[in-house]
């Protein structure tokens, strides 16, 4: 990651991106679930919508008229009351670590299951500022927690600067660092932070198969020499194959400002 | 044909055979021929020892020595006994090269069975502009057809279809893993220290093996045997010195090239912290040094090391080289067989290193290989030339380790090493059938044997673990034998032309994973195992050679097509790092390629080049992948055209031009978007089912030579890289619109935006 962004300062001393036009073709119309259940009161949502040609503008039509249950493998199934915006809400439980949860969606007539265990949670310690070793005017953040030993634990981090959502995936793996107490500095090449900025960071335990969806994405996101990884649809946990994910995750979330 | 037999057994015949030289340095030349002139079916051409032999009956004969771009020279010998004869020919002065036709040309292109190989006159890979100066066999290949860049910038190269781990890189006979500096940018190649440069597209003869596209043999100079000399260059971003001499005159000489890039030394003038700390250089050694004991025994060591270094202060650092070593023995039995013993070592490794404290960690990953080789080449008679030998290659690969102190937040993680061998026997004869029909076949056996110890897997098509056993150090964990044939022949329709035909099938046991296409010091390779089964590729192929113009032009035309099968690709998400589960994450498929390669090429006079022309399709299937359909392989390019001039206006000038224009990659865009996790993300359809824009480019270079003098010479490189400003594209993303951020838009990303200059002095004393 790093060697890939020193090489691009490095290549970019005498290259030059510009913005074209290119013709895409359409496929859309397509169904995209994204259902969560968190650990947080008041949040279970599923929010149903499709997709749109890439020259639209990033407004996406909601599905209407939707069944839509969770069940927490304990014998209990919570429906879901539709709101607005394709936003399908239970305000009735809390997730609970190490429950089962297996989603039902039926639209159209055909019922999308999906099942999410629900890891335990990994305390989120604190968040630091520091100088980017790139540009001394710009500030990365990083991430403390410490992982438990003896255990595969996947994470997910998003990140608010002053507010607004910045635009890169950031998850991780304890493949090389289970048991410790772990550092990690978030950063994103399109995104410039500077001291006096808020960033909020929210951190997700995930399970393994959420953790390989938006690794995918993660990987294609790159757009080092090469173009990064040829991209595709990210290998979704519903079935019957849609795009999106069914996750039942942690949701820890700390603010600072910048030093 | 009877009476022909009939004659051969009622004369005796004698054998002349011996060691073909340059007359000014000593170097042997590869490739020269010997023919009798009274006899004009007679001929031989000196192997990559500079040996040749033949055979005559009784007579006086007149013997004409000929190479490309020497002098030819005869010698009067009465044959009435065997006979050693070395002689030493005399490369043509640069303005003689502009006067003298090619009448003397050999046409060995129209006459030999080999084909889809390209050979690379060093002349020519010198005179060919490239990008900062920096002369490239790499880059230089790319030009011909059949062989394309991987992209711009880049060494890597694509040969008929074939990946670019594909293409098995030797130097002195040792495995070149990863044949580039800095990402691709330069090859790990020093032209300097190089001597002979053949690619193989197809028809590959069977003492080769190992990888499926090609073979690129590149064998490095010897170094002068009769007086001492020195020569280099000063350029822009790196220079290059290069000694060499003889130990003990006309019996053994050493050559020590060596370069190295200071691009670091400009980054300290940056005003940008980060590229004011931070270093990027590589260097790379060439050494070679040989001695002939006497007529019948030489031996030849060599080897190379070269590193990158790449890294900012404090922070983190990276480095990434080839190691290789050669000991070759070259020994005459009889003046008809011909043997050599080479013990080849080869070693690739590369190394991350985090310094910042709490995220401290070292990565290595290796692969190093031990290879005994015994070759022998027959001259069993006029007829047929016998080639066989066997070899034993140990490879021993580390996947990669995590090293970490203890303030660090990482562990020590150890993935087991993967040991195998990689033998193989391998047997091909060269016979003329009648003066027309020329036939080059062979056999090559291949066993691998993937050994213990260690605990290994077998996974099902999810990367489940279905099975795991720990077998102990040596004990066999799989074997795969494989049995490829070969087979090219040609038939000569008259004096100018020929048709051929080839078949080939080659293996492959070593694979590369990456996830990037572009060269990355992470690549990683692994063996066959349990999982994975050795890559196959059955190539045909057909042609019609033609030359004109008594041999000044050579005009090819050569179909082929391409099968291959257990072809290698990852899962979505995969982890190739230090991953002792790495082959839970891989998918297996197959793949085609075919296409059209035209070549014409202009060897001698004034103004010389080639125009390479070449159409094709290149496509791969996995299950897995696009709904188990075919889609274009990245590599797949349906046009590929290749303009190079070389214009000697006199004595001091010499200009050149390179021209390539090539259908742009194939590509995955998006089919549609969609928000998911409050990230615009994109949704795709068929893979690669669209292209990037073409590209082309023209590149021009000018040599001038410093005025004559015997003691010292020196010239002047200046080249423009990309004079007219095509912005390429390098990669194609797609974005949230900083302008307007409700909608989504395309961005290109071209590496080499404006035209790039450079100047390099060269000197030679």
């Amino acid at each position: 990651m790093i060697v890939t962004v020193l090489l691009i300062s490095i290549v970019m001393l005498n290259s030059c991106t510009k913005v074209v036009d290119i013709k895409v073709g359409n496929d859309t119309d397509k169904l995209v679930i994204e259902g969560m259940v968190i650990d947080t009161a008041g949040s279970q949502s599923v929010k149903l919508t499709t997709n749109v040609p890439f020259s639209n503008s990033n407004t996406y039509p909601p599905v209407t008229g939707a069944i839509v249950s969770v069940n927490d493998g304990n014998g209990s199934t919570y429906n879901y009351i539709e709101g607005p915006s394709g936003i399908y809400t239970s305000p009735a439980f809390v997730a609970k670590a190490g429950n089962n949860y297996t989603m039902h969606v039926l639209v159209n007539g055909t019922d999308y299951t999906a099942s999410s265990r629900m890891p335990e949670l990994v305390v989120l310690d604190s968040l630091s500022s520091k100088v980017s070793p790139f540009d001394s005017k710009q500030r990365e953040v990083t991430v403390y927690y410490k992982d438990p030993a003896g255990k595969a634990n996947y994470y997910r981090f998003v990140m608010f600067l002053n507010g607004v959502q910045v635009k890169a995936v950031f998850v991780f793996n304890d493949d090389f660092n289970d048991g410790k107490k772990v550092s990690i500095d978030l950063s994103d090449d399109d995104t410039d932070m500077f001291s006096g900025d808020k960033v909020t960071v929210e951190m997700q335990c995930i399970d393994k198969s959420i953790f390989t969806y938006w690794n995918t994405l993660m990987q294609q996101g790159g757009s080092g020499p090469g173009g990064g990884v040829t991209p595709s649809n990210p290998p979704t946990n519903i079935s019957p194959s849609v795009l999106g994910y069914f996750s039942a995750h942690t949701s820890q979330k700390k603010s600072m400002v910048l030093k | 044909m009877l009476t022909g037999s009939l004659r051969s057994f009622a004369q005796k015949r004698y054998t002349l055979s011996g060691v073909i030289k340059d007359e000014v340095t000593g170097e042997t030349l590869i490739g020269a021929t010997v023919r009798i002139k009274e006899l004009p079916q007679s001929g031989s051409s000196t192997n990559n020892y500079g040996f040749y032999s033949l055979s005559a009956p009784e007579g006086k004969y007149t013997l004409l020595f000929t190479y490309v771009g020497y002098e030819t020279i005869s010698r009067t010998v009465s044959l009435n006994q065997n006979q050693s004869i070395n002689v030493s020919i005399l490369a043509k002065g640069n303005l003689q090269e502009v006067v003298i036709t090619a009448n003397k040309a050999n046409s060995d292109q129209v006459k030999s069975p080999q084909m889809g190989l390209e050979k690379l006159n060093m002349a020519q890979i010198n005179n060919v502009p490239v990008i900062m100066g920096e002369k490239d066999i790499l880059k230089t290949i790319s030009l011909m057809p059949g062989i394309k860049a991987s992209s711009e910038g880049n060494t890597g190269f694509y040969v008929r279809g074939g990946g670019s781990d594909q293409n098995l890189i030797l130097l002195d006979e040792a495995t070149v893993y990863n044949a580039s500096h800095l990402f691709g940018f330069f090859s790990t190649f020093n032209s300097d220290a190089i001597k002979d440069v053949s690619i193989y597209k197809g028809g590959m003869p069977a003492q080769y093996g190992g990888r499926l596209s090609s073979v690129l043999d590149i064998k490095m100079n010897e170094g002068n045997s009769k007086d001492f000399t020195v020569q280099g260059g000063i350029g822009l971003i790196a220079s290059r010195l290069k000694v060499e001499g003889p130990i003990v005159k006309d019996k053994g000489s050493f050559m020590v090239s060596a370069r190295r890039t200071y691009v670091d030394a400009f980054l300290k003038l940056s005003s940008d912290t980060a590229i004011k700390n931070s270093s990027l250089y590589f260097y790379d050694i060439n050494v070679k040094a040989n001695y002939h004991f006497n007529d019948k025994n030489a031996i030849y060591i060599s080897g190379y090391f070269g590193k990158d270094v790449l890294g900012l202060k404090n922070i983190f650092g990276t480095n990434w080289g080839n190691a290789t070593g050669t000991i070759r023995f070259n020994h005459l039995f009889s003046n008809r067989l011909f043997s050599n013993t080479s013990l080849i070592y080869s070693n690739y490794n590369y190394t991350i290193q985090n310094f910042q404290n709490d995220q401290g960690f070292k990565a290595v990953s290796k692969i190093t290989d031990l290879n005994l080789k015994q070759d022998f080449q027959y001259s069993l008679n006029d007829n047929h030339l016998v080639k066989f030998g066997v070899n034993v290659l140990h490879h021993t690969i580390s996947p990669g380790s995590i090293n970490s102190d203890g303030s660090s937040s990482y562990n020590n993680v150890k993935t087991e090493l993967r040991y195998g061998f990689e033998n193989a026997a391998y047997i091909s004869d060269e016979w003329k059938v009648s003066d027309k029909l020329s036939v080059l076949y062979g056999v090559r056996l291949n066993g691998m044997f993937l050994t213990g110890p260690g605990t290994f897997k077998s996974y099902d098509l999810k990367g489940e673990v279905l099975s795991s056993s720990t077998y102990k150090s040596n004990q066999l964990v799989k074997s795969y034998f494989n049995l490829e044939p070969r087979l090219s022949a040609s038939y000569q329709l008259n004096e100018q032309s020929s048709v051929k035909a080839s078949y080939n099938r080659n293996t492959q046991n070593v694979h590369l994973l990456s996830n990037s296409t572009s060269s990355t010091p992470t690549d990683l390779y692994v063996i066959s195992s349990k999982n994975i089964k050795p890559e196959i590729a059955d190539q045909v192929s057909a042609g019609y050679f033609r030359n004109f113009k008594d041999n000044a032009f050579e005009f090819s035309a050569e179909v082929y097509y391409k099968a291959l099968q257990n072809q290698i690709d990852y899962k979505d998400g995969a982890q190739l790092i230090v991953n002792q589960d790495v082959e839970a994450e891989l998918t297996y498929g197959s793949g085609r390629a075919y296409g059209i390669e035209l070549f014409l090429k202009k060897k001698y006079g004034r103004f010389n080049g080639w125009v390479g022309y070449t159409l094709s399709k290149t496509e791969r299937k996995f299950d897995a992948i696009n709904g188990g359909k075919y889609f274009s392989a990245r590599q797949d390019r349906t046009h590929d055209l290749s303009l190079v001039g070389i214009y000697t206006l006199n004595k001091r000038w010499t200009f050149s031009g390179t021209f390539v224009y090539a259908t742009g990659n194939a590509v995955t865009y998006p089919t549609g978007k969609y928000n998911i996790g409050g990230l615009t993300t994109y949704s795709y359809s068929a893979r690669n089912s669209y292209r990037q824009p073409a590209t082309h480019r023209l590149d021009l270079g000018a040599t001038l030579e410093g005025k004559e003098n015997k003691k010292f010479s020196s010239s002047w490189t200046f080249s423009i890289y990309n004079v007219y400003s095509r912005r390429d594209p390098f990669s194609i993303t797609f974005r949230d619109s900083k302008t307007d951020p409700t909608k989504t838009e395309a961005v290109q990303t071209s590496i080499f935006a404006t035209p790039i200059p450079s100047v390099t002095w060269n000197f030679k004393f």
